[in-house]
C-alpha cells in the first residue's frame, strides 16, 4: 500500500474531559494533495501535529497515526526525530511567530543541515540559498544574514516553506500557511506550494478554514467538525454536492463575489440623491513622523462622500491605510490635512474634547476586528450595552437594562446570557455584543473595521446577515473596512479600493468587480483562490 | 508591508526600500552606543552632586570630630577647618573635589590621615573579589536552578520553587551563620574567618562569604530564569524547531534559553551591581576588610572623604554594569537595535 499518511480511529483528549478528536480516520497517498477543512476548535491542528508525534502535554490518545509505516503514537524519540528530519515537514500558520526572532534567517535554514546532514557551513549555506531562490526569493544570499523582523510576512512564509523543503520530505503538512497573509501574497504562496508539491511528487495535507483555498489546491478533502470527520471525498463532489448539513452550511457560508447582488438591494439609494451626504471627505491625509525623521504617509488625499443610508466598502491590504481612514472618521486619529464633514459639521483638526466626543459618538460608532479584545472582560455584556443607553439616551438604570435586553435579543443574544462575562461567550456572540453596543447609541453611521475577519466562516455569515438586516431596518449608513472583496460585494453598494495610502479606484461595487479600471484592483480580484475544476489553474 | 510586493515584482523595484533600510541600520548602533555612554556620564555627574552635597545634610562638624571631644582652642579648630578646605563655599569645595577625582585624587581621609585613594585601594580588591565570586555563584546556580525548574514541570518545579522562596527569605547574616555552622564548624571544609593569601587560598576563604552574600540573589535569578523560559517554551518557534527534528537539548539551548536571556541579563546586572552595597554585613561577619565595612566605619566617624569616595565607586559600578547590560541587549535581541521590538 502506498499510503503515506494513515490515520485510523485516532482519538485524543485529556483525562476526564470529552475527547478533542474522536475516531478520526484519514489518509494521504504518495503525491496527493489533501485538504483538512474545519472551523476553529475542530481539531485540525491537533490531527496534523500528531503526524509528527507532537502531542499536547498530558493528553491521552489511542488509534493509529502512521507515516510511512511508523506509528507516531508508539515510536521512540529517536525514530520520531528521524521522521521529522527526513520524511515529514510542517509549515506553520504564522511565520512571524514560527521563526525565532533573535536568530538570522540563515541560521534557521541551516541548523538542521549542519546538525544532522553532516554538511559543512558553506555547503549548508549554498543549499539554503538555492532553496530560497527556488521558492521565489531574490537576493537570497543577503537574506541569509537578515533577521526575521527585517522581512515581510510573505517573504517569511517563503523562508518557512524553503526550510520545510530543504530535507526533501515525502510528506508536507501545512497548517493554515496563508491565513496571516494578504490575498495577493496568499496567491503567490499557494502557487509555490502547488508547484513544489507537483514537481516533487510530495504528499500534502493542507489545513484551512477557507473552502475556496482548499478547492484551489487539493484533490480530496476531509471536513472536520468538533473532532470528528463528518464528510470526505473528492473536493469537487464535496463542495458542489455536499451530503452533510454541516458541509452544506460551510459551503453556503463561504463568501463568494456576487456581482449584482448588492446593487440590487433596495436599501441603497443611488449616488444621484440630492440630499447632502452624511459623510464627506476631501483631501484627507494622515502622516506619521518616525523618530528618525522619516515621514510615513498612511493616508494620501482621500476624497469621497457617503450619502445617508448608503453602504461603502473600503478594500485594501494591510498597510493600505484603510484602518487609518476608519479611525479618522470616528476621530480616534486627527488628520494632518484635508476636510472631513459629518452631517454638515466640519471636524476640527485637533483631538476632540470630552463633550465633542460624546456628541460625535451619538452619530458614529465603530465595531473593531477582534471581539476578544474590544470588550471589557470584567463587565457583564448586559451592563456593557446598558451603559451605552444610560450615557447616550439618558435612560435610568432599570430602563437601560430593559433596552439592553431588547437590543441584545434583536442581535440574537438571549436574555439568559445578559449577565454573562464576555469570556463565557463564543467569538460570534461577542461580536454581536460589540455590534449591539455600537447600535445602542443609535448612530447614523456604523463603521465596521474588519469586523468579521477574526471569525469563522459560518459565524461571519451570521454576523454579515445581521448587519444587512439592521441596515435595512434601521436605515443605517455603513462604512465597512475589509480585505475581503467577497464580503464587500455582499454588503456594500459602493466600494473604494485602497493601495499604499491612496484611493486607486471607487464606484459602484458591481461595476468595479466586473470591470476593474485599475491594475491593482484587477490583481486583487485575480488573487482570490479559484477551484481546481474551475477554468485554468491559477497562474501568477 | 511594502516588501510583500517586491517578492513577485521584477528586478529593479526591491532595491530601493531595502537599501535605505540597511543604511539606517549601519548608522544606528553608533548612535545607540553614543546615547548610552552620554546617559552614563550624565548619571555619574548627577550622582556626584547628590553624593557631595548630601554631606551638608548630616549633622556634626567633621573638624570637631577629629579632635575627639577635646575642647579645642578656636584657632586650632580654624586651622584644621582651613587645612581640609572646609571654610570655602560649598560650590568651591565641590569643584575642588570633582577636579581632584578626575585627576585621581580623592582627598584626604580625616581618620586615617592618608590619601583616600590609598585607604580605598587597600580594601577594594577584597570586596571586588568577594562580589565577583558571588556573581559567579549567582549566575551559575541561579541559571541552573531556573532551567531545571522550567524543564521539569510538576514535582521538580514545585520543589525548586519552594526551596527558592525559602532561600530568598533568608537574610544574609543568618545565611552566613548557618553556612559557618555547617561548613566550617561542623564539617571543617571552609575557613570561617579572614580573606586568605591570594590565588586558590583566597577563593577558598571567600567561598562561604560569597555564598552567604549571593543566596537571596540566586533565588531571584532562578525565578526570573524560570519564568522567562516558561514564557519562551510556549512560543510557536519552539514548536517549529521541535517539528524539524532538533534534539531537546538543541531546542532548549538555541531557541528557549537564548531568547530568554534578555530579562535574565537585566535582572542579573542590577543585582550584581547592588552586591557592592550589601557586602558590608558579610564582610563584618567573616572578618574581611573590604569597602563595605570601611563605609560603615567612615559614616560613623564622619570621615566624609572616604564615604564620598566609596559611594561614588558604588554608584559608578552600578551605572557601568547597567550600561554594559544595555549595550549587550541588542546583540541578544536584534529587534531592540532596530527599535521595532514586538513579538
Amino acid at each position: 500500500m502506498s499510503q503515506l499518511l494513515q490515520i485510523e480511529n485516532f482519538t485524543l483528549g485529556f483525562p476526564g474531559r470529552p475527547p478533542l478528536l474522536d475516531s478520526v480516520s484519514l489518509h494521504v497517498n504518495d503525491g496527493e494533495a489533501v485538504a483538512l477543512v474545519g472551523e476553529s476548535g475542530s481539531g485540525k491542528s491537533l490531527t496534523t501535529r500528531a503526524a509528527l508525534g507532537l502531542f499536547p502535554g498530558g493528553s491521552e490518545s489511542s488509534g493509529l497515526v502512521s507515516v510511512q509505516g511508523l506509528d507516531t503514537l508508539t515510536a521512540s524519540k529517536q525514530r520520531l526525530m528521524e521522521l521529522r528530519r527526513r520524511h515529514a515537514s510542517m509549515i506553520f500558520q504564522d511565520p512571524r511567530a514560527g521563526i525565532n526572532p533573535v536568530r538570522t534567517v540563515g541560521d534557521f535554514l541551516t541548523e538542521t543541515l549542519l546538525r544532522f546532514d553532516g554538511l559543512s557551513r558553506s555547503e549548508a549555506t549554498e543549499r539554503a540559498v538555492k532553496q530560497l531562490e527556488q521558492v521565489g526569493l531574490r537576493r537570497a544570499k543577503e537574506l541569509m544574514d537578515q533577521h526575521p523582523h527585517q522581512l515581510s510576512g510573505g517573504m517569511l512564509q517563503r523562508v518557512m516553506i524553503a526550510a520545510a523543503l530543504l530535507n526533501s520530505p515525502d510528506l508536507l503538512l501545512c497548517d493554515e500557511p496563508t491565513t496571516a497573509l494578504d490575498v495577493t501574497t496568499q496567491a503567490g504562496i499557494v502557487n509555490i506550494l502547488r508547484e513544489e508539491q507537483q514537481a516533487r511528487g510530495m504528499g500534502m495535507l493542507f489545513i484551512t478554514h477557507d473552502l475556496n483555498l482548499a478547492a484551489s489546491l487539493c484533490e480530496r478533502v476531509y471536513v472536520l467538525r468538533r473532532g470528528e470527520v463528518v464528510e470526505h471525498g473528492p473536493t469537487r463532489t464535496v463542495f458542489l454536492t455536499p451530503e452533510q448539513d454541516y458541509t452544506r452550511q460551510l459551503v453556503e457560508a463561504t463568501p463568494v463575489i456576487e456581482s449584482g447582488a448588492a446593487s440590487a438591494s433596495p436599501a441603497a439609494p443611488g449616488p444621484d440623491s440630492a440630499v447632502a451626504p452624511l459623510l464627506k471627505v476631501s483631501g484627507l491625509s494622515k502622516t506619521y513622523q518616525l523618530p528618525r525623521g522619516e515621514i510615513i504617509t498612511a493616508l494620501d488625499a482621500a476624497d469621497f462622500s457617503l450619502p445617508e443610508g448608503g453602504s461603502l466598502g473600503i478594500v485594501g491590504e494591510s498597510g493600505s491605510g484603510k484602518s487609518t481612514l476608519a479611525r479618522l472618521v470616528v476621530a480616534l486619529e486627527t488628520a494632518t490635512s484635508g476636510e472631513l464633514t459629518l452631517r454638515d459639521v466640519p471636524r476640527p483638526r485637533r483631538p476632540l474634547n470630552a463633550s465633542e466626543r460624546k456628541t460625535l459618538a451619538k452619530d458614529v460608532q465603530i465595531v473593531f476586528q477582534d471581539p476578544y479584545l474590544s470588550l471589557d472582560p470584567r463587565i457583564p455584556v448586559g451592563n456593557a450595552v446598558a451603559d451605552v443607553f444610560r450615557l447616550h439616551q439618558k435612560q435610568g438604570r432599570k430602563e437601560a437594562k430593559d433596552s439592553a435586553r431588547n437590543l441584545l435579543g434583536r442581535v440574537g443574544i438571549g436574555a439568559e446570557r445578559i449577565d454573562a462575562l464576555p469570556r463565557a461567550l463564543s467569538g460570534g456572540q461577542r461580536q454581536r455584543v460589540a455590534l449591539a453596543k455600537a447600535l445602542a447609541a443609535r448612530p447614523r453611521l456604523l463603521v465596521l473595521d474588519e469586523a468579521t475577519s477574526a471569525l469563522d466562516v459560518s459565524v461571519q455569515a451570521q454576523v454579515l446577515e445581521l448587519v444587512e438586516e439592521l441596515r435595512d431596518q434601521l436605515g443605517l449608513t455603513i462604512l465597512f473596512v475589509t480585505h475581503d472583496l467577497a464580503v464587500v460585494s455582499r454588503l456594500c453598494s459602493e466600494v473604494l479600493v485602497m493601495h499604499q495610502g491612496r484611493i486607486v479606484e471607487q464606484g459602484p461595487t458591481a461595476r468595479i468587480l466586473e470591470d476593474p479600471g485599475d491594475d491593482y484592483t484587477r490583481n486583487l480580484i485575480a488573487s482570490r483562490p479559484r477551484p481546481l475544476w474551475d477554468a485554468e489553474p491559477v497562474t501568477a | 508591508m511594502t516588501a510583500t510586493d517586491h517578492v513577485q515584482a521584477p528586478a529593479p523595484a526591491p532595491g530601493a526600500p531595502s537599501r535605505r533600510r540597511e543604511k539606517g541600520q549601519a548608522a544606528r548602533p553608533a548612535m545607540y552606543i553614543a546615547k548610552k555612554v552620554l546617559a552614563l556620564v550624565v548619571t555619574l555627574f548627577v550622582a556626584s552632586l547628590a553624593v557631595f552635597f548630601s554631606r551638608f545634610l548630616v549633622p556634626g562638624d567633621p573638624a570637631r570630630f577629629l579632635l575627639r571631644g577635646r575642647s579645642p582652642k578656636p584657632e586650632a579648630l580654624e586651622e584644621i577647618t582651613r587645612q581640609f578646605g572646609l571654610d570655602k563655599p560649598a560650590w568651591e569645595q565641590y569643584l575642588n573635589w570633582l577636579g581632584g577625582i578626575l585627576q585621581g585624587d580623592w582627598g584626604r581621609s580625616l581618620t586615617y590621615r592618608q590619601d583616600v585613594s590609598d585607604v580605598l585601594l587597600g580594601r577594594l580588591p577584597t570586596t571586588l573579589q568577594l562580589v565577583a565570586l558571588a556573581a559567579v555563584f549567582i549566575t551559575v546556580l541561579g541559571l541552573f536552578a531556573g532551567i531545571v525548574a522550567s524543564l521539569n514541570k510538576g514535582f521538580g518545579d514545585r520543589f525548586i520553587l519552594i526551596t527558592l522562596t525559602a532561600a530568598g527569605a533568608v537574610p544574609p547574616f543568618v545565611a552566613a551563620i548557618a553556612l559557618v555552622a555547617l561548613f566550617s564548624v561542623g564539617l571543617g571544609w571552609f575557613p570561617s574567618f579572614g580573606s586568605g593569601d591570594g590565588g586558590w587560598d583566597r577563593i577558598w576563604h571567600l567561598t562561604l562569604p560569597a555564598l552567604a552574600l549571593g543566596i537571596t540573589y540566586i533565588a531571584m535569578v532562578a525565578r526570573v530564569t524560570r519564568s522567562s523560559m516558561n514564557e519562551q517554551l510556549l512560543r510557536e518557534h519552539v514548536e517549529v524547531a521541535t517539528s524539524r527534528g532538533l534534539t531537546r537539548g538543541s531546542v532548549v539551548a538555541r531557541h528557549v534559553l537564548r531568547n530568554a536571556m534578555g530579562p535574565i541579563l537585566t535582572v542579573s546586572g542590577v543585582l550584581v551591581a547592588g552586591l557592592l552595597v550589601s557586602s558590608a554585613i558579610i564582610e563584618r561577619t567573616f572578618g574581611l576588610s573590604g569597602i563595605g565595612q570601611l563605609l560603615v566605619q567612615s559614616i560613623d566617624r564622619l570621615d566624609f572623604g572616604v564615604v564620598q569616595a566609596i559611594v561614588m565607586v558604588v554608584v559608578a559600578a552600578f551605572v557601568l554594569v547597567n550600561t554594559v547590560v544595555d549595550l549587550v541587549q541588542p546583540l541578544i535581541d536584534p529587534r531592540i537595535a532596530a527599535g521595532t521590538e514586538s513579538r
